[in-house]
């Protein structure tokens, strides 16, 4: 099988609790951060009794450095020594008044990954994965990284999915669902607890609305669990491509992971899915992917000779494909990507 | 015996532009004795390179000799190459200031606009707490910390407070430390990230009245040239383009405002006679910017599409763009909503940068290099940048100007003087005036060539634009007289203007809409207005009533 490399950014000063080398799981820990807290005040100059501007030449600690509760932060030519008042991180000190700002570091934050495999490099704010599944990358997206087991909620790749069709044996699961969801289904997907969500298309309207209803419950502090979305084909109401739909529900029950920011799904255990290569070849299944055949699989029947007008006006290289519903169109060859399944190659 | 006769050979070379999402190509030949482009194709970019010598060979076959057709692929395969490209990934900066609108506000635009994306920006008043603000710092991933605040005449706490909160977060890491700040705490700050060193530039905003970013974009600029593209800069597309613009400024003795918007970046550059050249490189200023699709892009955007296409679809085409911009609009509608782009971002450009004396504009990039009518390109250019004044305007339809950059010193002038005939696509000028009451007549035109009779004195009302036919290569003296208080933006109040001007593809370009453009309010008629003037840009040019003297 072959490993992707996944990049986990990890907050720099956090602490590591795996190695080069380790096997990881989803879940499992692979940082803990303290984060910083509401920095409090330490008065350097008076206490060394000195000037503001003499006491910062006195420091002998540099803002960044983590401090244990009673460190020296300066110290005098005559011992005087102001020390930390409690644990935490140095973030400044200021000549005009002669205070230093110390952050005390919060509780212990677990770093989660959210993905299976092997610790391949660490670096500063970074650790790389090598991810053993298949990977897809899609065009858009939204929320956190999460991982689940993969449920698929429709029938067809080019129905919508409803919000009837989400109930409490969701929970926790990743939804592969159609060609599009509503702004209300993905809320109360959210709501019912599902991880994720793996859509052909939506419409941007529809995400944004989704975007701010989370962002307002985020404020108001009403909300919990993370949820991520990932769209694989296109903005609009887009199907799936029918093989990458049925390569899905082959892998029904399989946990996977999907990093909503970064368009992006992981499918453990699984074979490689239908491959998207561009510059397709007559014969080839194809998939287009700008309107009026977005999201619409065929098969490229030619490729015509020499350029022509698209109906918007622009000259291009055509194809003739011979779309599912049987219609034979002219598609500009830039449009379509071939599709074939991993045994196809 | 008779020796065989010589085979037939070609001079040829290959001009290559890789895009992010389209790769151009060129190929130049000597026929006849003179150098010209011979050919020209573009294919998305992750396609097979030997797709795009196929296609140009079957371009180079209607013209070459017989003999050749056969061996024509190879000979472009195997032809020299001239390339640029554009950086493979762009370069992040965290930004921390003191006020996100003053210092903050500068020190972006300067990092934007020499090609940097900004991944992170905290300030003093960005209504986070000091730990949200260290946390977001610490998780940012970033390839430089970039910290301003302060003006030079002062010790700003703040300002070092900032510096400080960037050191508690970086911590000690390796990545570049900036500061374009107050001039008098550039010490103070060195400090504070000790052992590592800390780059101190000129403050872009050094008082309260005064904008300075130059010193900190050029600083900016050889930085992320150091960190992408060590020791190869001239091959980047936006460093080879402003080279070519300045090539061929200097070459042609004229101002020129070269723009060049590919899929990821835009690429200003204003270059002079002398062949000095400033630029500006937008890493999100493409057609994939964010800044379209963010909130409120699609409604912006709807309103400057003559089409009724509802928000909705404009939103989903402008998403659909940036996802898959090796596509091309299939549809009138998708098309309209990539050219209300295409004037969207234009506009935002000529926000900052405004094209005062500008002899020429060429504007460049796939979108505007394949558009299917010349008229509707000069409209693209006009409405987005509004050229104030007399100006001319070119496109560059095969995306030659970049490789032909990224030649070296001594080769530039000689390449741009060897194509020049081929190399850019004139369209005509433009005459653009502000100001103007509504309905009146705002200027009269009158236009003089010898051997031909006088046009005009041809009326343009305000608010609207016309077309005068001047071909590719004719020149004309053109009278303007202005009317009420429409200006050209010339330093006085001239009320009378006397000028020569150039032919093009499109012609002569009347244009007293305002600047910046003035559209109705009401949607309907805002959409008449706007089908209206897109069909002046697209009809043939009328002769206006002459009289002959």
């Amino acid at each position: 099988m072959n490993g992707v490399v996944h990049r986990i950014a990890i907050p720099r000063g956090a602490a590591l609790r795996v190695e080069v080398g380790d096997l990881v799981k989803p879940d499992q820990l692979l940082a803990v951060n303290r984060a910083p807290g509401h920095a409090v005040t330490v008065d350097v100059a008076g206490r060394l009794g000195r000037s503001a501007a003499t006491a910062g030449e006195l420091l002998e600690a540099h803002p960044g450095s983590r401090l244990e509760a009673g460190s020296v932060i300066a110290r005098s030519p005559q011992g005087a020594v102001v020390s930390a008042p409690v644990a935490g991180l140095l973030v400044g000190y200021s000549p005009s008044d002669g205070t230093a700002l110390l952050a005390p570091l919060g509780e212990e934050l677990p770093v989660i990954g959210h993905v299976s495999g092997r610790v391949l490099a660490v670096h500063d704010g970074a650790i790389d994965v090598e991810v053993r599944g298949a990977q897809l990358v899609g065009v858009g997206g939204t929320g956190e990284a999460v991982h689940g087991e993969l449920v698929v909620a429709v029938h067809d790749p080019g129905e919508e999915l409803r919000a009837a069709a989400i109930d409490v044996g969701a929970t926790g699961k990743i939804l592969v669902g159609g060609s599009r969801a509503s702004a209300e289904t993905l809320t109360r997907a959210r709501a019912m607890g599902v991880a994720g969500i793996v859509l052909g298309g939506v419409l941007d309207k529809e995400l944004r609305d989704f975007e701010a209803i989370q962002r307002r419950r985020r404020e108001i502090g009403g909300l919990a669990g993370s949820f991520g979305l990932v769209l694989l084909e296109g903005f609009g109401k887009v199907g799936f491509d029918p093989q990458l739909f049925d390569w899905f529900r082959r892998h029904a029950g399989h946990l996977a992971s999907i990093f909503g920011a970064q368009h992006r799904v992981y499918v453990y255990d699984a074979a490689a899915p239908p491959r998207r290569t561009p510059q397709p070849a007559v014969g080839d299944r194809v998939i287009a992917h700008r309107r009026p055949f977005q999201g619409r699989g065929g098969v490229l029947v030619a490729v015509l000779d020499d350029l022509h007008a698209t109906p918007s006006g622009l000259v291009t290289r055509m194809a003739l494909v011979r779309f599912e519903d049987g219609r034979l169109a002219p598609v500009p060859l830039a449009n379509l990507e071939s599709t074939a399944r991993a045994s196809e190659r | 015996m008779r020796p065989p006769p010589p085979a037939p050979g070609a001079e040829l070379s290959v001009l290559v532009d890789i895009g992010s999402a389209w790769t151009k190509a060129s190929v130049i030949g000597r026929s006849r004795g003179r150098w010209r482009i011979a050919a020209h194709a573009a294919q998305p970019t992750s396609w097979d390179e030997r797709e795009l010598w196929r296609t140009l060979a079957a371009h180079l076959a209607a013209g070459a000799d017989r003999r050749l057709h056969e061996r024509l692929e190879r000979l472009v395969a195997e032809a020299p190459r001239i390339e640029c490209h554009t950086p493979r990934r762009p370069a992040r900066l965290a930004l921390a200031a003191v006020s996100r609108d003053i210092s903050g506000a500068a020190a972006r635009r300067a990092a934007e606009s020499a090609g940097w994306v900004v991944e992170e920006v905290a300030s003093m008043d960005d209504d986070r707490s000091l730990a949200a603000r260290l946390g977001a710092l610490q998780s940012a991933g970033v390839d430089a910390w970039l910290v301003s605040g302060g003006f030079d005449d002062a010790h700003s706490e703040q300002a070092l407070e900032m510096a400080a909160l960037v050191a508690a977060a970086r911590r000690g890491g390796e990545t570049p430390v900036i500061w374009a700040g107050s001039a008098r705490l550039g010490a103070e700050v060195g400090r504070l990230f000790e052992p590592a060193p800390v780059s101190l530039v000129a403050n872009p905003r050094p008082s309260p009245d005064r904008s300075e970013p130059t010193a900190l974009r050029h600083h900016l600029e050889a930085l992320l040239q150091e960190m992408i593209e060590p020791g190869g800069s001239i091959h980047l597309a936006p460093i080879s383009f402003r080279r070519a613009i300045a090539a061929l400024a200097e070459t042609a003795a004229l101002r020129i405002l070269g723009i060049d918007i590919g899929a990821r970046y835009a690429n200003w550059v204003v270059a002079d006679s002398d062949g000095s050249a400033e630029s500006r490189i937008f890493a999100s200023g493409g057609l994939s910017s964010p800044t379209l699709t963010g909130p409120g892009g699609p409604a912006r955007l709807t309103r400057l599409i003559p089409q009724s296409i509802d928000e909705l679809a404009v939103a989903d085409a402008l998403q659909n763009l940036r996802a898959r911009p090796g596509t091309v609009p299939q549809t009138e509608e998708e098309l309209a909503v990539t050219h209300g782009a295409l004037r969207a971002l234009l506009a935002q450009m000529a926000v900052d940068e405004t094209p005062r004396g500008v002899d020429l504009i060429i504007g460049g990039g796939r979108t505007l290099a394949s558009i299917p009518n010349p008229g509707l390109a000069a409209q693209l250019l006009l409405d987005g940048l509004r050229p104030l004044g007399v100006t001319q305007l070119a496109i560059d339809p095969s995306g030659a100007l970049g490789p032909l950059g990224s030649l070296d010193d001594v080769e530039i002038g000689e390449g741009i003087a060897t194509v020049r005939d081929d190399l850019i696509v004139p369209l005509g000028t433009s005459i653009v005036c502000r100001g103007g009451r509504a309905g009146q007549v705002a200027m009269r035109v009158t236009v003089h060539r010898t051997g031909w009779p006088e046009v005009g004195p041809v009326e343009v009302r305000s608010g609207s634009v016309q077309i005068l036919p001047l071909g590719r290569g004719q020149t004309a003296d053109v009278e303007i007289t202005l009317d009420g208080d429409a200006s050209l933006g010339t330093p006085r109040r001239t009320r009378h203007v006397r000028t020569s001007v150039q032919g093009g593809s499109v012609g002569l370009v009347l244009d007293a809409r305002d600047v910046p453009l003035v559209v109705p309010r009401r949607s309907d008629d805002r959409r008449s207005v706007q089908a209206a003037w897109r069909d002046v840009f697209l009809r043939e040019p009328m002769q206006a009533p002459g009289r002959v003297e």
